[in-house]
């Protein structure tokens, strides 16, 4: 597929975490469409730099048993902070900048709240094993590696229900968000029966005698056939006569299967993906396009992504989508070059983790298994607004979390004068321009450059020397400014 | 092999939300983590039932009701050393070592409960009717999980697959308001009753709700014309709540400005959160801004251990000290709003569960279900314990806990027909069956 290279800003902006000097400068190496074709094959990318600052966090590696293991006393919320700082650190420095998005869009849709008390020991390995896995995978992978993960059934209860005792919120959850949605017609009845056929699936636990935490098996999801009600079951056009509990596995693998590749599942991601990429409003002639796709290429994530990128409807798409707080966040750490500490420490990270909880939308953390909302209304607020506003200034300001105090290290920025033209320019209308060029990658609006021109006293005219303000202790608010701008905000 | 809960009964959960790691990491405190922001408001469209509760509230379209404060009791608050069954051999066989020995309690003049000994602050106001409490109160479907039980108290839909909170329904429901119509004071991350559509507002204080960069009023005056400037021509997403902050900032920053003096004498302890955060709340109800629904936190009542010190002795301990910061913060709050603020204010204590009964090994109690409910202010029925009291038998325990026999949100409920105009609360609470209690005048 071709773009002409004024779409590039726009495939930025949509596919990424926000343009950088870099991302921009490889963009217009390669071209738009190498540059997309190799974000749809993340493993041809050159990751090292990040994998490097992953390396910050080695226990993310670890296996469920292994954390339960360490952890003999239960609980803590070390792995769940880890998994969060390296979150947004994937979203801020990785090259393959699409796949992060990406999974964003599964941890939201197939969420489990990170951090929540239940899942402590198994989040990262959700998210390694299950979203990271399978994100440009095929999604029925996905969703039964899911259900076959122990995050997933204890958050959704699932470990909790037997046949003598079954617990809906699974069977529920994965009718109503995880699949066909609340709309697809399934009966009250049907939905009782989803939570019988996933009965049996849970988790090996061991906490006492403290010599059993060894067990290799804790923590990771098991079958149990004795808890597993047998008996003919039906759902949406699916069933089974799900006569043995030693049966039951296969019935539930068979029923997920069933439902990753229903016609209402496939409209349902598609309307999903629309919203992320496109519009806020639905757009129903590209959604059931993109539905076909997916049954067609037996729930494949790729060509969905890549028929969505090719629309007519993307495209022409320029202006309709808000960042939300993170992305605000991610984008303005890229715009402006900033750089975990130069060392192996994680504090820097830590503060960004703190700072988008702050923010109300800290990655994972959403606390309802329906996953952060994605359209602008849900996230227009007086504080939001304000958290967003004070957040660029303590970047642009190098007030935090950035510092180059080596015995307790942040994050680092290069020096403020680095963003300014190597020649200065001759007026304060056309510093603004400049600046808006380094940091919006895109020209400011003249009422913006006017504004901006304003607060600091002068015209768009007036003549700009080394020594003013605006170049020097105001240069920080400037670039604040310009962060704060409607520009930056779009998508 | 599967399913066993982690040391439930000896005196730790092992679950995060109160396990030994917490707060070891970042200086991140424990409280933080029982609460999951949610700095958004979720917009889901109007359902059928929503557009029907903006039907219930035709009739008031410039809100005229009481400005109601949820205090939450996060971390599960243990009403049975606060509100304390008194003269109840059950109780002292259970409890046998950290409960509130008889001769210690203050009176309720009620001879089955007494008020644990540092509510004395509060004790005058408990005999002028405008303080009380409500027993056995508890959640339909008990869950002893810190973190789903306080998702769903704040979601207040049980049954229902409604993913917005009750504070935000109400206010959706009541329409148009202000900036300020429900305030989060004390953190700038709010409760999930705040998900949905309605705007609110999280602030630390008044006083830190200022924009970076910013120092005075002639500043912020500059910078509000550059951020118009800078987004002239924006969708209404991004204008709207542009002009709202900047408007929420001019009155923050006169309100800072003015400066503050408490009324009649009160107090507050500028090192308690919890009294800083409620003079706050007075400032605003008197600033007249357009308060109606305050949501304040008090945390850390997850008292696993170390509930009291010593035997039978309720003057030191966790306890102690919360119950002792909490009632010198209400007198304080009681005393400077005065009688005339106090009448179109109410102020509601919930927490997400009880605690067990029985005492565990560690001087502490495990999660449980039934627990007590304060109320205060002008318009409620105060000077006693409300409520369908259940005792403590081994019978009439629900799983070795205090049963819980009215559901929390017929007490919410019930404040919001009596004293803020509501002529419903079905879609507000659905599925909830109405059925007041008496807390509130009319």
């Amino acid at each position: 597929m071709s773009y002409r290279t004024t779409g590039a800003l726009h495939l930025v902006r949509r596919l990424t975490y926000g343009p950088s000097p870099t991302l921009m400068a490889d963009i217009s190496r390669s071209g738009p469409g190498s540059w997309l074709e190799q974000q749809l094959s993340p493993a041809t990318i050159d990751d090292s730099v990040c994998d490097g600052y992953l390396a910050r966090y080695p226990r993310l590696k670890w296996t469920v048993p292994q954390v339960r293991a360490a952890y003999v006393n239960g609980g803590g919320w070390e792995m769940m902070e880890m998994l969060g700082g390296a979150a947004l650190l994937r979203a801020t420095w990785s090259k393959r900048q699409l796949f992060e998005v990406m999974v964003d869009f599964w941890s939201n849709h197939l969420n489990v709240t990170n951090p929540s008390s239940d899942v402590w020991d198994s989040r990262h390995d959700y998210d390694r094993n299950v979203i990271r896995k399978y994100t440009l995978g095929k999604y029925s992978d996905m969703l039964w590696a899911s259900a076959n993960h122990p995050a997933m059934m204890r958050y959704l209860n699932n470990a909790d229900s037997t046949k003598d005792s079954p617990n809906e919120n699974y069977g529920r959850e994965l009718l109503e968000l995880h699949t066909v949605g609340i709309d697809a017609g399934y009966t009250e009845v049907e939905m009782h029966t989803s939570a019988l056929v996933l009965t049996g699936l849970g988790v090996h636990d061991v906490w006492r005698p403290s010599n059993q935490v060894q067990d290799p098996k804790n923590g990771l999801f098991e079958y149990f056939p004795d808890d597993h009600w047998t008996g003919p079951v039906s759902v949406m056009g699916w069933s089974s006569p799900n006569a043995t509990g030693a049966g039951g596995y296969a019935v539930a693998q068979s029923y997920v299967s069933y439902l990753a590749h229903h016609p209402a599942t496939a409209l349902r991601l598609a309307t999903k993906l629309v919203r992320r990429f496109v519009s806020d409003s639905p757009i129903p002639d590209l959604a059931n396009y993109l539905a076909k796709v997916y049954l067609a290429n037996d729930t494949a994530i790729v060509p969905v992504l890549r028929a969505l990128f090719g629309s007519r409807q993307f495209l022409s798409g320029y202006t309709t989508k808000v960042k939300r707080p993170m992305e605000d966040l991610v984008s303005s750490l890229r715009a402006l070059s900033i750089l975990p500490d130069p060392g192996v420490g994680t504090d820097g990270l830590m503060a960004l983790w703190y700072q988008s909880d702050t923010m109300g939308h800290q990655p994972m953390s959403w606390a309802q298994p329906d996953g952060f909302p994605d359209i602008a209304t849900s996230w227009q607020s007086t504080n939001g607004t304000l958290e967003r506003w004070n957040l660029h200034m303590a970047l642009s300001g190098q007030w935090w979390p950035v510092n180059n105090d080596p015995k307790n290290p942040m994050l680092q920025a290069p020096a403020l004068k680095t963003y300014l033209p190597t020649t200065l320019p001759a007026t304060h209308g056309a510093l603004i321009d400049a600046l808006a060029q380094r940091v919006l990658f895109q020209p400011v609006s003249a009422a913006g450059r006017d504004a901006i021109c304003v607060f600091l006293g002068k015209t768009a005219a007036s003549p700009l020397k080394a020594t003013d303000p605006a170049v020097t202790w105001r240069l920080g608010y400037v670039i604040a400014l310009l962060l704060d701008s409607v520009h930056h905000a779009m998508r | 092999m599967r399913r066993t809960t982690p040391a439930e009964s000896t005196g730790g959960c092992g679950c995060p939300d109160h396990g030994s790691g917490a707060g070891g990491s970042g200086g991140f405190s424990r409280r933080s983590f029982l609460k999951r922001g949610a700095a958004v408001a979720a917009a889901t469209g109007l359902s059928g039932t929503q557009l029907a509760t903006q039907l219930a509230f035709a009739s008031t379209p410039t809100y005229t009701g009481d400005t109601v404060v949820v205090l939450s009791f996060r971390g599960g608050f243990d009403g049975l050393s606060v509100v304390v069954p008194r003269a109840d051999a059950d109780f002292a066989a259970l409890r046998p070592n950290i409960r509130v020995p008889d001769a210690a309690l203050l009176s309720t003049g009620d001879n089955r409960f007494g008020l644990h000994p540092a509510m004395a602050p509060l004790l005058p106001f408990w005999q002028a009717g405008t303080f009380g409490a409500v027993h056995a109160v508890g959640q339909d479907n008990p869950t002893r999980s810190h973190f789903e039980a306080m998702e769903e108290m704040e979601r207040a839909a049980p049954g229902s697959s409604l993913r917005t909170g009750w504070i935000d329904r109400l206010l959706t429901a009541r329409g148009q308001g202000t900036s300020f119509q429900g305030c989060q004071v004390g953190d700038t991350r709010v409760s999930s009753s705040f998900i949905g559509p309605s705007p609110e507002l999280g602030m630390y204080r008044i006083d830190d709700f200022n924009l970076s960069g910013s120092s005075n009023s002639t500043e912020l005056a500059a910078w509000s014309t550059a951020l118009q400037g800078l987004n002239s021509g924006a969708l209404a997403v991004i204008a709207d709540p542009l002009s709202t902050t900047l408007g929420a900032l001019a009155q923050t920053g006169a309100l800072t400005d003015a400066g503050y003096t408490e009324a009649n004498g009160a107090v507050y302890d500028t090192t308690s959160d919890l009294a800083m955060s409620l003079r706050d709340v007075a400032r605003l109800i008197k600033a007249n801004v357009g308060l109606q629904m305050a949501a304040v936190d008090y945390g850390d009542w997850d008292m696993h251990s170390g509930l009291s010190v010593g035997t039978l002795d309720p003057t030191q301990g966790w306890m102690f000290d919360k119950v002792t910061e909490l009632a010198n913060a209400l007198k304080a709050f009681y005393t400077d709003l005065g009688p005339a603020l106090l009448a179109k204010t109410t102020l509601i204590t919930l927490s997400e569960f009880g605690r067990r009964v029985e005492e565990n090994g560690s001087h502490g109690v495990d999660h449980g279900h039934g627990n007590a409910v304060l109320i205060m202010g002008g318009g409620v029925v105060g000077g006693q314990v409300h409520g369908v009291w259940p005792g403590l038998s081994a019978a009439a325990l629900n799983d070795g806990d205090l049963d819980a026999r009215t559901d929390y949100r017929n007490l919410l409920g019930e404040i919001l027909v009596k004293r803020c105009g509501a002529s419903s609360v079905s879609s507000i609470f659905p599925g909830l069956t109405y059925a007041p209690v008496g807390i509130a005048h009319p």
